[in-house]
This record gives C-alpha cells, structure tokens and sequence, in this order.
C-alpha cells in the first residue's frame, strides 16, 4: 500500500500503529461479545444461582430437553434429514437426474413426518416453559416478518410516484420506528387496554365484536374465531401439540403483532425505497415500450431487481424476532400466562428474577445455535436465488 | 430517485388521488398514538379512564382543562428529571467512546496494512449477529466480578465499541483516496497525524451517522439497564418508564407525560436533521 519495501521496519511498525488503534474496540468488544458465547456455555454446566454452584454436568439441558435422549436425536437427525433432502433436490434439478429428485422428495417427506412426530415428544417430555417460548418466537416472527416486508414493498413503490408531501410522509412513517419503545409500547398499552371502550374496543365494535381481552387474552385468535376452544385435552401426544399450534397465537400476541406493524412498516419502506433507487430507469423504460404493463414491470423487473434488498430485510427480520426484547417485556401481562412471552423474555426473567442463571445459559445456548442455524440456511438457500442484475 | 423522474409532477390522476388517499391515513395512523399520549398526559386520573379516544374529531379525545402540572409532578414527584438526567449523561458517554474507538479502528482496518486484520474484522462482524439475551448472563456475571453493578461504567463502557459502526466507518474510509495519505507521509506524518487531519475532517457525515445511531441506541435501551441498575442513582429514563406502573400505581396521565418526556428529545433531533437520519437509518437497522 505504502510502498512498505523501502521502509524496513515499517511493516512493524505499521502493525504496532493499527493495534493501537483498534485495541480499545477489539478488548470491549471481546470481552462483551465474544467472550460471553464461551462462557455462556461454561455456566450452563453449573448450578449457577446467584453465585457458581457446583458443577452438574449436562443437568440444566437434562431438565431443557427431558431426561429421554432419544427424541432429541430423534429430532435432530429428522432436521439434518430435511437439510439433506434440500441438498438432493437441488443437485436433482441442475443435475436432470430423476432419481436425486425421487429421492429428496421421498427423505423431504419423511423428515417432515420425522419432525411432526418427534418435536411434541421432546416437548412433552422438556421444559414446557422453554417450548412454548419458541412457539410465541415463531408465531411472532410469522406474523410480522412476511407482512411487514409485503406493506413496506407496497408503500416504497406507491412513494416512487412524485407525490406532493412526500418527503413529509416519509419522515412521519419513520415516526414510530424512531421513538423510544417504551414510550410507544406505553401508549399501546393504553389503546389496547381490556376496558370496554379502550380504543381497541371501540374499533372491534364497529365490526360488531364483543369487547375483548387483547392484551391479556391467553386463549388464541383462531379458537376465540371459532368461538370455542378447539379440543385442547388430548390423549394422544402429538395430536395434542399440533392442538395447541392449531389454536393461533394468542390474541395477547397478536395485539403485540399490531404494534409491531406500526413500528417496523415504515422502516421496510425506507429500505424498499432506497433499493428501488438503485434500479436503474432505463430499464422500465425499455419494458415499457415493449408494452409491458405496470403489474408485469413490477413482477418481472422490480421484484427480481430488488432481492437483494429483501434477503438483507428478510435476514435482519428474521434474526431481529429472535433477539427482540424490549416491546415484549413491555406489553406482556401476567394474565397472557405464558402466551406472550419469546425466548428471550423468558431467558431474562429465568436468569434475573428467578436467579437461575445456569439454566437460563443453558436456554441461551440453544437460541444461539437456533440463530447461527437460521443465519446459515438463509445465507445458503438465497445466495444461489439472488439476483444482483449487474 | 430513478423511476419518480420519468414521471411529470402536477396532474391528480384518480389513481394518483387514491394513492395519496391511503398515504394519508397512513400517515395519520402512524401520528395518532403520539398525539394521544399528547393528549393523555394533560388529562386528570379520572379523565384517563372515561375520556380515552386517540382521535382529535371525538370529544373524548381532549382534556376538559390542560393539567400543564402533570409535567411537574413527572418531572418532580416521579423523579423523571433524574432519569432524563442519567440517560443523556449515559448516551452522551456512549456516543463520545463509539465515535473515537469506532472511528480509530475503521481507520486502521481501511488504511493500515496489518497481520491478523482480515481474521480480527470478521470476529467483530459475528458478533453483530448474536442476540442480546445469549450474552446477558455472562456479561453480567463479568460486571458484577468486575464490581460494576449499579454503576455508571457498568452502564456505559460494554457499549463504547460498536462493531457495526466500525463497518459503516470502514466503508467510507476505504474510499478515501491512498494518494492523499501518501502525500501526507511524505511530508512526515505518520498514521496518527493522517487519521486526525485528513481522515476525520472528511468524513462528517458518516460520523455523524454512527454518533446518531449510538445515541438513539443508548437512549432507547432497555434490558441491559434493567439489568445492571438496582437503585435510582443511574436509572435511566427506559427503565424508570417501565418500571412506573409498579413502583407509583396506574396514574396514566403520568406515565405519558414520562413518555412525552422520553419521546421529546430524540424526536426533536430527528426533525432538525430528517435527511441525514433517514439516511442514516436507511444504512442500518438500530431496532432489533
């Protein structure tokens, strides 16, 4: 870069030069965000109360998992069976081989009854607690992720038209996003408040609905739908998980979902918005004149222009439900028991309330190993799909 | 933006019409839950219950007389000076050690040749993926050893590197120009000397950028605060609202006038400078 050959010494020193330079960053950094993932897995193998216990093994996952093994290899062999049967499948379609498609598809289905099967097993027999926080992680990320990607595409593309105000709009949709969440998970509290005319209540009436719990109802939006519980005492163990799947997320979480909406929607389009600034004009100009209409220009030009910019949000959101915490603390109650609270609520709740903090390490290896596997299938499945339209 | 361009500004066509429409209420949906904590902070106890409506056009939506002196008694009796104290004095500790750790280490990753600089960047950027809730119980155990809890450095120095602002600084000084820091060599001056008087004075905005991201991160912290603070002495502005409800009953009016006074300053300073945050905000996602 500098020429370093005629400076002997100068490569030394240079290195000496940008270790100061980083040192202050590298140390915190280290020791606040790399170390705590070894040590997380130290403590995990402790009675960790307030102070360390002694030593115990492989106990804190014994009572997160069951004491029977055998469903979470089970498991994890039906999920390494999944993983697989993508990798055949792919190798089967760019390869033309009929039987890498025959056979990804038979193993694709086996893995999936593998992982119908084992997972209520393993759940019946871990901690209930630890399960049903994945669920509520997984319901939410369901519930906004997809939505929150498809309203911001839409108003990112109704704002490329030249609109009077819209810079005035632009600022206010990032209103929510840029507010303390406290403060704005406060005001939700008020607006969906079990009061019979709360906001909330007021609106569902004007649909003609009873006054409802929201943020403290427990009892899942597709049950309260159907008016009655769905048959939720069942004998049979699977039968009985899928039961529980079948209920919704609460109505509790769902009230959560709609707060999630107000404030991340305005985001999406800002990130919408900047990528469909990078398409380049000439393009939709060209289309045009073959005489391709609006919604086929924005099926074959702009969705496929902007993936980038949708792996970049569907990543962030993704791996953004699993490490959300603040609004969740905030809007979950009591009387939601259980319904409302993610994985990382209830590692914070086990660690500082209950003052468990070796099983709370143990739940927090889990999530990690979770989120690097979430990081690394995402990476894997769209980095072949992704159209960078250089 | 490209496509806006090709486009004649000026003629309200019906789809144009529908199209502002909905942009109109959106923007009325994002503004009415401001508005109405607005509105409730200046209402009575009693008015909190039977007056609730967030809209402006229903009567229940405004106070019978402005009670200006719920801010006082937030400010005062419900001691949020203290906590809008300690927050500004936490995120401004915080926004001076990202900004000079962040900008150093961007500099030497950018500019300096070094052995172990590749395998060093790609740790800082893991750990942007990790969730906060895997490394709470080990970073508090570390704080406690270090005898930290319920202090001001326990609240300010895991937060004074950023390994994101790091990448966004990095990205700009990469672009910088070798030939003007080799000049600047041979006219004698070393790394330290380019970082202050080439480096940093060209890039304004992208530390601006990191400063603002810093702040509003700080600002708006909860579970790390909730963790390490036990007293009031560095009870930051987040935890004092949330844990308002618990601690002085439910007096919505105040709880809201708390939120208006959380709100105010990060909203003012998003106003005052909207392009620069939106971009800023574009390049990053500060909420989880």
């Amino acid at each position: 870069m500098f020429e370093r050959r005629r400076f002997p010494g100068r490569a030394l020193h240079d290195t000496l030069t940008a270790y100061a330079f980083v040192g202050a960053s590298a140390l915190i950094i280290a020791v606040f965000g790399l170390f705590p993932v070894i040590f997380t897995m130290y403590v995990s193998l402790f009675r960790w109360r307030l102070s360390r216990g002694r030593f115990s093994g492989l106990e804190n996952y014994l009572s997160l998992f069951g004491d029977n093994p055998a469903y979470l290899v089970a498991l994890a062999g039906s999920v390494a069976g999944l993983i697989l049967a993508a990798m055949l499948l792919r190798a089967g379609r760019q390869g033309g081989s009929r039987a890498g498609t025959y056979g990804g598809a038979g193993l694709l289905a086996a893995s999936l009854i593998g992982i119908a099967v084992f997972l209520p097993f393993l759940a019946s027999r871990g901690d209930r607690e630890v399960f049903d926080a994945l669920r509520v992680t997984i319901w939410y990320c369901i519930c906004t992720v997809p939505p929150q990607m498809a309203a911001g595409l839409l108003l990112a593309v109704l704002l490329t038209r030249s609109i009077r105000g819209k810079q005035a709009f632009r600022v206010i949709s990032l209103l929510p996003y840029i507010a303390p969440t406290v403060a704005t998970a406060a005001i939700f509290e008020l607006l969906f408040s079990l009061r019979p005319d709360s906001f909330a209540n007021q609106l569902a009436g004007l649909f003609g609905a009873a006054p409802l719990q929201w943020l403290q109802e427990p009892r899942g939006i597709v049950a309260l739908a159907l008016g009655r519980g769905l048959p939720q005492q069942s004998a049979r163990v699977v039968a009985a998980y899928w039961g529980e799947w079948a209920q919704g997320p609460s109505l509790a979480l769902a009230s959560i979902v709609f707060y999630s909406w107000w404030v991340f929607v305005g985001y999406y389009a800002l990130v919408y918005m900047t990528g469909l600034g990078a398409i380049p004009r000439q393009i939709h100009e060209a289309a045009e004149v073959d005489g391709a209409g609006a919604v086929r220009r924005f099926f074959s030009i702009t969705l496929p222009l902007l993936s980038p910019t949708t792996y970049f949000l569907s990543l962030l959101g993704v791996i953004g439900t699993f490490k959300a915490f603040t609004h969740l603390y905030v809007l979950r109650s009591p009387a939601a028991s259980g319904t409302v609270d993610p994985i990382s609520v209830m590692i914070f709740f086990t660690a500082f309330r209950r003052g468990n903090l070796g099983y709370a390490s143990a739940v927090a290896v889990l999530l990690f190993l979770i989120v690097l596997g979430l990081a690394l299938a995402q990476q894997r499945t769209t980095e072949r799909s992704i159209s960078y339209g250089d | 933006m490209a496509i806006e361009a090709s486009r004649r500004p000026g003629r309200l066509t019906a789809g144009g019409a529908a199209v502002l429409l909905l942009l109109a209420v959106g923007a009325l949906v994002c503004l009415l839950p401001f508005l109405f904590m607005a509105s409730t902070s200046l209402k009575t106890t009693g008015e909190t219950i039977t007056k609730n409506s967030p809209i402006p056009v229903d009567p229940g939506f405004w106070p019978t007389a402005p009670q200006w002196g719920n801010y006082a008694r937030a400010w005062t009796t419900a001691r949020f000076s203290l906590y809008f104290r300690n927050s500004l004095i936490i995120a401004l500790l915080t926004v001076a050690g990202v900004t000079a750790s962040s900008s150093l280490a961007a500099y030497a990753f950018a500019k300096i040749r070094f052995v172990g600089s590749r395998l060093l960047f790609a740790a800082f950027l893991s750990t942007l993926m990790i969730p906060e809730s895997v490394t709470l119980v080990p970073s508090f155990i570390v704080i406690t050893r270090l005898g930290w809890y319920d202090t001001l450095a326990g609240l300010t120095v895991p937060f004074i590197a950023s390994a994101f602002s790091i990448f966004l600084l990095r990205q700009f000084f990469a672009q910088l120009p070798n030939e003007l820091l080799e000049s600047a060599r041979i006219d004698g001056a070393g790394h330290v000397r380019s970082f202050l008087s080439l480096a940093l004075p060209l890039s304004r905005a992208p530390l601006f950028t990191v400063a603002f991201l810093a702040f509003v991160g700080s600002w708006n912290s909860l579970q790390w605060p909730l963790v390490v603070t036990r007293s009031e002495r560095w009870r930051p502005i987040t935890v004092g609202l949330t844990t308002f409800i618990t601690e002085a009953g439910p007096q919505n009016e105040l709880r809201m006038a708390g939120a208006v006074i959380a709100v105010l300053p990060v909203v003012l300073a998003y106003f005052l400078a909207q392009k620069q945050f939106t971009e800023a905000i574009a390049r990053s996602g500060i909420k989880g």
